[in-house]
């Protein structure tokens, strides 16, 4: 690769500094500006089959009857596939298998698989597919949380619209809200957010003359999808292989099962090589979204500012399937009570089935909701008893090693103290004048974000492979790099741990043939887990080559030191390359590839009622926004977000920044304008005309300030940045809306529909329109 | 079948021709044709830009334009920007600044500012913007796709 050194960092710095904190340009950087990247959607086989999906057009049905027989014969028609030629399990689901592969009896939402069909070409699927007869007896839809919990709604699963209800309470909150000098009482609501990556769900499979059947599509977990494909084809797991790099943009929506279980079943049943992309529109309407949530919210305080309780109704519509909804709502709850001091509380959970297509994970992963509705609380009490809100934060924030509301510590150094302090000073200096109708505004949230799955056991394991001909060290590991930069942060990690150039280091990424399992790209967790199985196997490459070093130096292995790629030992000759002492293990047939499992540091048991309360390191943020309302357009614009994190030491740091500056850009989208509009469980913006991401021209000046900790578990002290940035600026922007209007929103996005609505509620548009039209 | 035409043009410097059906889009005729699958096709709607192409010079999103438009016109994708040895400075700076995460927005930004560059050396932040607001990075690299097409900018200045 060809690269420049960033200007302000010379070569011979970095090497002083080592490669951990370098700003090495990203590994995959140069493929992609060359346009050499070649995506899973990009791939082209030999007589490729190309597949579609036929899909349910109504939000709740029966299936009748599926007649293919007209498809069956069309020409250029290889496979037409339903329920019925599923070898293994019709169901799967990250975390329970609940949902159809292909639907047999019952479609929960518009869009639900009902069958697949490949043909030679794009057109002649879309004609076959076209040509599937289904037969449905169409049923009330569930439309909303509200009426999926109203007596004599339509029962979406055998159990009922509740897929998980959970109360975690301490103390006494009832009384507790009672006797508080100071009540706030809230209901909040959060919409569905569309990932909208630029590369739809979509891929290629093919079998290989020894019977393996090869799935090359953008995911995130690509051991957990070989193993749902393993369960649906009722095949053995060394039958399947699944590579899932790179994607063009994942953000959650690529972490359960898209299109992978479809391309193997398509590619098992006709032989052949398949593609099977989704278009704009199939994934505007079927790929995942972010549960939206209601959130009705009490809140007590002393008159000196101190909580006392907080009562907490949370309920998450996660569509028709779980997916990852129990999980969000572990992260939910656990993220209610913020990083404060709760000494009551009670949280009542609730997570709801309706039609409105399938939630899944997605940056934040349950935190966003429930900062947006927590940090507006503590806004507002800060604003009740006339509090800065930075001090009311500073009184309430539990101290390092100090155990929160369950059981555990949100920090073992003192980060978010010194987030408070940096943030100090930062408040007051707004005061931009407002001019004609454009009022200025400041905000401020703070928000944690787990990193890793809490109390779920989670092992990701790595390897490492000294190449001694073409010298160079291969990192494996397969949790993808979807942007995020894990290829580029692990191989920094690699070189630091071997102390060789990182131009020595390869990557080999996401492919379930090479690599063992390292688990998914998510939960903030991609470098930290990588990065700690992959420092393992490191040391054990030494260990183990020391051995190998000892040999052909001619001393005891107990002498043999390593440093900097060389391997000598006091008082002998010479010495010895990491590259020749592998050379020396693979003369006798061993191959110099070292593997290694780390254990995410959890709790042995979850918090009863959760499947992964509580986390045990967290990253954390502080956001800072500046928004500007126009009162006459009911139109709000961020202008600057300033973030203060500490999310460990920085691997990277241009890769930190870039993370921190992209997930505060996506937050501003979710505060501001994205919006998926269910009505009548069917949804209409499904495309970038019709769903409004921010562009180039929306974006806020962004600033990053890291009080950089260093996190005793993590890889050279890193924790994760790709979620925290998101998590508080919902609340930050709408806080500045409070700051510039006197009215605080609580719902989202704060879109000009929402925001007339509450100017209006508040007397301020009528008046300043009137005031207006009398030439004021 | 439908009749299929013959269409020549100019791709990244070297002339091409392809037999295809006249309806087909440029994107397709590039990426199924010519294999030059940097153009992306993102929502095939002209809405997100990922497929940008110079078709003359001028930037057009190719799932917009049908191939028999392009008779006997020059079009360049990134594969045509640059050298492995001697990259385009574009290229340069949006490795060096981190305007690239998932990469698959970024040839059509490429493309879109040296559009812009082509024409000005010395663009300021709102000319950025605005040439290139017709492009989606939902990994959300802009500011530092705009710190790379002013570095690049200078450099521009400077050969």
């Amino acid at each position: 690769m060809n690269w420049r050194w960033p200007e302000s960092t010379s070569l011979e710095e970095v090497l002083k500094v080592h490669w951990i904190g370098a700003s090495i340009p990203r590994l995959d950087g140069w493929p992609k500006v060359r346009g050499e990247a070649r995506y899973p959607t990009d791939l082209v086989l030999e007589e490729m089959l190309h597949a579609k999906t036929v899909r349910s057009p109504h939000p709740h049905a029966k299936i009748l009857s599926v007649d293919t027989s007209e498809a069956d014969g069309m020409p250029g028609v290889a496979a037409v596939l339903t329920a019925s030629d599923i070898p293994g399990q019709n169901r799967y689901g990250a975390l329970v298998q609940d949902a159809p592969v292909l639907a047999e009896d019952v479609v929960r939402y518009i869009g639900e698989p009902v069958a697949l069909v490949a043909a030679v070409c794009e057109e002649a699927a879309v004609e076959a597919a076209e040509a599937v007869n289904v037969e449905y007896q169409p049923l009330r839809p569930v439309t909303s949380i509200e009426e999926a919990l109203s007596p004599g709604a339509p029962r979406l699963h055998s159990t009922g619209n509740v897929a998980r209800h959970t109360v975690i309470s301490r103390g006494s909150p009832h009384s507790a809200i009672e006797t508080s000098d100071v009540v706030v009482e809230t209901m909040y609501r959060t919409q569905s957010q569309k990932h909208m990556f630029l590369e739809p769900e979509g891929g290629v499979a093919w079998i290989d003359e020894d019977g393996t059947i090869n799935v090359v599509a953008g995911g995130q977990n690509p051991y957990r999808d070989k193993l749902q494909i393993s369960r649906v084809l009722g095949l053995p797991m060394e039958k399947i292989r699944v590579v899932s790099y790179p994607a063009g943009g994942a953000f959650g929506g690529k972490d359960d099962i898209t299109v992978q279980i479809h391309l193997a079943l398509l590619a098992w049943k006709t032989g052949k090589p398949v593609r099977l992309v989704w278009s704009r529109e199939e994934s505007g309407v079927v790929g995942y979204h972010r549960h939206p949530y209601r959130m009705e919210m009490k809140t007590g305080a002393t008159r000196d500012g101190r909580l006392t309780a907080n009562l907490a109704k949370i309920y998450s519509d996660t569509g028709a399937y779980q997916s990852f909804g129990p999980a969000i709502l572990d992260v939910s709850i656990e993220m209610i009570n913020g990083p404060y001091r709760i000494p009551n509380y009670e949280i009542d959970a609730y997570l709801v089935y309706t039609d409105n297509g399938v939630a899944s994970a997605f940056r934040g992963f349950g935190a966003p909701q429930a900062n947006f509705a927590i940090e507006s609380q503590l806004n507002m009490i800060a604003e009740k008893l006339g509090m800065d809100k930075l001090e009311i934060r500073a009184m309430n924030v539990l101290g390092p090693r100090e155990p929160g509301s369950f059981g555990v510590a949100v920090e073992t150094e003192p980060s978010i103290q010194r987030i408070l302090e940096r943030a100090r000073g930062r408040l007051s200096r707004v005061g931009t004048p407002s001019r004609g109708w454009s009022r200025r505004g400041i905000g401020v949230a703070l928000a944690m974000k787990g990193v890793g799955f809490g109390a779920i056991p989670d092992y990701p394991a790595a390897a490492i492979e000294i190449d001694p001909d073409r010298e160079r060290v291969v990192a494996y590991f397969t949790n993808p790099d979807y942007g995020q930069g894990v290829i580029t942060s692990c191989a920094q990690i690699v070189a630091e741990a071997l102390q060789l150039h990182v131009d020595k280091v390869e990557v080999v990424n996401a492919d379930t043939a090479l690599s063992p399992d390292t688990g998914s790209s998510s939960a903030s967790k991609s470098t930290y887990a990588a990065g700690n199985a992959l420092l393992l196997a490191a040391r054990n490459a030494v260990r183990r080559l020391a051995l190998e070093a000892a040999r052909i130096l001619g001393v005891p292995a107990s002498e043999v030191g390593y440093d900097a790629g060389f391997f000598s030992a006091p008082g002998s000759r010479g010495r010895v390359s990491i590259f020749d002492a592998a050379a020396e293990m693979a003369s006798r047939g061993s191959r110099p590839r070292f593997e290694a499992a780390f254990e995410i540091p959890r709790r042995p048991e979850p918090v009863e009622g959760t499947l992964e309360v509580p986390h045990l390191v967290f990253s954390h943020a502080l956001a800072i926004a500046e928004v500007d309302v126009d009162l006459l357009l009911a139109k709000a614009e961020a202008k600057d977000v300033h973030l203060i994190a500490d999310v460990g030491r920085l691997i990277n740091p241009v890769g930190a920044r870039a993370q921190m500056e992209g997930g505060a850009i996506q937050g501003v989208g979710y505060a501001l304008m994205e919006e998926q509009a269910y009505s009548d469980a069917r949804t209409e913006n499904i495309n970038f005309t019709t769903y409004i991401v921010p562009t180039i021209a929306d974006v806020p000046d962004v600033s990053v300030e890291f009080v950089e900790g260093e996190e005793k578990t993590g890889p050279y002290g890193a924790k994760g940045a790709g979620e925290v940035p998101f998590v508080p600026i919902a609340a930050a922007v709408a806080d500045a809306i409070a700051d510039a209007t006197g009215v605080r929103p609580t719902e989202l996005p704060m879109n000009g529909e929402r925001l007339s609505r509450l100017l209006a509620s508040a007397g301020l548009l009528p008046k300043r329109l009137s005031r207006l039209l009398e030439g004021a | 079948m439908s009749t299929l035409v013959d269409i020549s043009f100019t791709l990244n410097g070297r002339p091409v021709k392809v037999r295809i059906p006249p309806a087909k889009t440029l994107l397709n005729v590039l990426r199924e044709d010519l294999g030059i699958t940097s153009v992306k096709p993102g929502c095939e709607t002209g809405e997100c830009g990922a497929c940008t192409v110079l078709l003359d010079g001028e930037p057009v999103v190719s799932c917009l334009v049908l191939a028999s438009q392009v008779q006997g016109r020059s079009v360049i994708t990134v594969e045509g920007l640059g050298t492995e040895g001697n990259p385009d400075p574009l290229q340069e700076t949006f490795v060096e600044e981190g305007a690239v995460q998932c990469g698959y927005c970024t040839p059509g930004f490429i493309i879109a500012a040296r559009a812009l560059l082509d024409h000005d050396k010395n663009p300021s932040v709102e000319e950025v913007k605005e040439a290139l607001s017709g492009n989606i990075c939902r990994c959300g690299a802009y500011p530092r796709i705009i710190r790379a097409v002013l570095k690049a900018a200078e450099r521009y200045r400077w050969r």
